[in-house]
């Protein structure tokens, strides 16, 4: 099993502690992604398996041995950076046999991995080029080449796309699902990009000041979001979220009553966090909608659909809609109707998410 | 304001407004130029007096064109043919001991992890950078006397002789480019040192995932990062090939030792303030200027075809 459990591990700088006891499982050939804000630990996380940074409390264990006192280059991972870490005065041959060439592999043999690495990821062309004459996504290429060709037990990627166009990225980020699905290596990537997250993790953990918020799938974390900080990360735009009181059928915010079914009536008076979707409302009224008075501020469109930007009350909110060719008339609506089923409730106090409908 | 007769050529106006818009930069650039022209364009008027018969009572202008004479005289000198011997071994062996040193010492404290160690030692070696060549020379005398000096008293507790080394030509060479290495390699570090804390850091994480060890760092990495100012300081110190450092020669030598230790410099010093034969002196400056140009030519066009890297 080339499996990476971490469990209660910690990382402090000194008397200042920024991972506080992770536990996570990756099951052999997973693709997790850690997701989260700058400075959430997820980065320190992965040089904690990588064995770039030292554990200060806590297992980690690849493939069932503990690793905490292995050298990196013992733990069998190969890392992806996010600037590439390509040496400047190597070609892109010599870049990927650099690992090789340091665990002595033959030269033969070297240059079999090389060419088979090369083809895979259309790097044929390249391999006497120098880095600086390549493009970024070339250079990306590469980077994932010199993992690759390591044939490791887990991949670590830091960011790697994070230097890359927004339509390079797309393009990069298909090819790095590609990969995996074909070669089945372990991996952990870390991203601050939620949309990375959702389209190549097979788990998602949602990290936020050096604690996991969450652990699911992309879906799991998407319809059913832990707490507030989740599901404002995960979903773009994020979900509106607005204080309110439950009554016995319905969240009261202001002086609207978004209806909810299930049972409520233990929790008449209790304050809490209604989160809406931005997708999660239609224009047309239903059985299954609540209306919501808004304002509207501006209409963006995104071709097939837009985003109004409104305001209920003094609270800016923003939804989705479709266009239908036409974005005129969406200026004129004064209301949506919110998807009484899809609507999130969060305790205002802890901000974790309430089941309170059965 | 723009004047109206300018012309209206759209170079000029551009170069105008760019004077104008940048002009607190060029202000700030303003005294080096000065400097230049002053310590350094000015005084090239004075070399016509190799092509000339100076004498200091009729002038520059004044004095007669002779040709060139004191180039025949310079290269029919035996005493100016040992001097440029003497110049190209000594910047040779300043070449070869001299040019790595500070280089090896970078790459050494590159290595020392520990912070309040790393920093004493290169405080010490950094240290004789700072002190005047005479205290220098002082010191060189003082370690190498034939009583006194710490040289011979170890040479003494081996049963060995004392050595009076700076009267003796052989040893004159080893112990000038053995003080410039502890003079300046210190110092000469600081660049080197730079240029390693310009390397990409996860060059050197990605290589530590890959299983290479310091050495293997070393090598592959951060001397290959720092080729290109590695190259840079070699055609800078190429380009000095003929100005071996004249002051601690000049206080480090005596006539027992000319025979390997008087160099172009002290020779010109010696014929131009001493004897008064300021044209030869000239020519024999001008001599050293153009061997040095030459060489400075060549090193940038080779470094250029080969590396990538160059001065301009």
């Amino acid at each position: 099993m080339s499996g990476v459990n971490l469990s209660g591990i910690v990382k402090s700088y000194g008397a200042v502690q920024v991972v506080h006891g992770i536990d996570l499982d990756v099951a052999e050939k997973e693709f997790v992604v850690l997701v989260g804000p700058s400075g959430c630990g997820k980065s320190t996380t992965l040089r904690m398996i990588a064995g770039l940074e030292e554990i200060t409390a806590g297992d980690l264990t690849i493939d069932d041995k503990r690793m905490n006192r292995i050298a990196p280059k013992d733990r069998d991972v190969a890392m992806v950076f996010q600037n590439y870490a390509l040496y400047p005065h190597l070609n892109v041959a010599d870049n990927m046999a650099f690992g090789l060439r340091i665990r002595k592999m033959p030269k033969a043999e070297i240059q079999t991995t090389i060419a088979d690495v090369a083809e895979i990821l259309g790097l044929t062309d390249y391999l006497e080029r120098r880095p600086a004459d390549l493009s970024g996504g070339q250079r990306q290429r590469v980077a994932m080449g010199r993992a690759i060709v390591r044939h490791p037990k887990v991949f670590l990627f830091d960011e790697p796309l994070s230097n890359l166009d927004a339509k390079l990225r797309t393009q990069m980020r298909a090819e790095i699902k590609r990969l995996h699905n074909r070669l089945g290596v372990t991996s952990v990537y870390v991203t601050h990009d939620q949309v990375e997250a959702m389209t190549l993790a097979d788990r998602i953990v949602v990290m936020n000041d050096g604690r996991i918020e969450q652990i699911g799938t992309p879906m799991e974390l998407f319809n059913d979001p832990a707490n507030i900080f989740v599901a404002g990360f995960l979903g773009s735009p994020p979900m509106n979220m607005v204080n309110g009181v439950l009554t016995k059928n319905s969240a009261k915010i202001g002086a609207t009553e978004v209806k909810l079914n299930g049972a409520l009536a233990n929790h008449v008076g209790r304050e809490v966090v209604v989160g809406i979707r931005p997708e999660h409302v239609t224009l047309k009224a239903s059985a299954k909608t609540s209306p919501l008075p808004i304002t509207m501020d501006l209409v963006e469109p995104l071709g097939s659909e837009a985003l109004l930007h409104a305001r209920f009350g003094k609270q800016e909110m923003v939804f989705k809609a479709e266009t239908k060719g036409d974005i005129a008339p969406l200026w004129n609506v004064d209301k949506v109707h919110v998807t009484t089923d899809l609507v999130k409730l969060f305790d205002a106090q802890t901000g974790q998410a309430l089941n309170l409908r059965g | 304001m723009a004047d109206k007769n300018l012309p209206t050529d759209g170079r000029f106006t551009r170069l105008f407004d760019h004077f104008k818009r940048e002009w607190q930069i060029y202000a700030m650039l303003l005294p080096t130029i000065v400097w230049f022209i002053v310590f350094l364009y000015k005084p090239m008027y004075g070399l016509q007096i190799a092509f000339k018969d100076y004498s200091i009572f009729r002038g520059v202008a004044g004095s007669p064109w002779i040709g060139i004479e004191h180039f025949q005289t310079l290269f029919g000198n035996d005493q100016f043919l040992r001097a440029v011997s003497n110049t190209i071994k000594i910047s040779a062996l300043n070449l070869l001991f001299g040019f790595p040193a500070p280089i090896i010492l970078a790459l050494m404290f590159n290595e020392i992890l520990h912070a309040t160690y790393k920093r004493t030692a290169q405080t010490i070696v950094y240290l004789p950078h700072f002190i005047s060549s005479v205290i220098i020379a002082g010191i060189v005398i003082t370690a190498f006397s034939p009583t006194l000096g710490i040289v011979n008293i170890i040479l003494g507790w081996f049963g060995l002789d004392s050595i009076y080394f700076l009267t003796q030509p052989q040893w004159f060479r080893p112990i000038f480019v053995g003080t410039g290495i502890w003079q300046e390699a210190g110092f000469g570090s600081i660049v080197f040192l730079a240029a390693i804390a310009g390397v990409n850091p996860s060059l050197y994480e990605s290589a530590v995932v890959d299983g290479a060890n310091r050495w293997q760092m070393m090598w592959k990495i951060t001397i290959p990062s720092i080729l290109p100012t590695i190259l840079i300081m070699l055609i800078i110190r190429i380009g000095n090939v003929m100005e071996v450092s004249f002051e601690l020669v000049i206080l480090l030598y005596q006539p027992a030792t000319y025979e390997t230790a008087d160099v172009v410099n002290t020779w010109i010093y010696r014929q131009g303030l001493q004897s008064g034969q300021y044209d030869l002196a000239a020519a024999g400056g001008l001599f050293n200027a153009v061997v040095a140009f030459v060489l400075v030519m060549t090193a940038n066009t080779l470094s250029r075809r080969f590396s990538r890297t160059s001065l301009w």
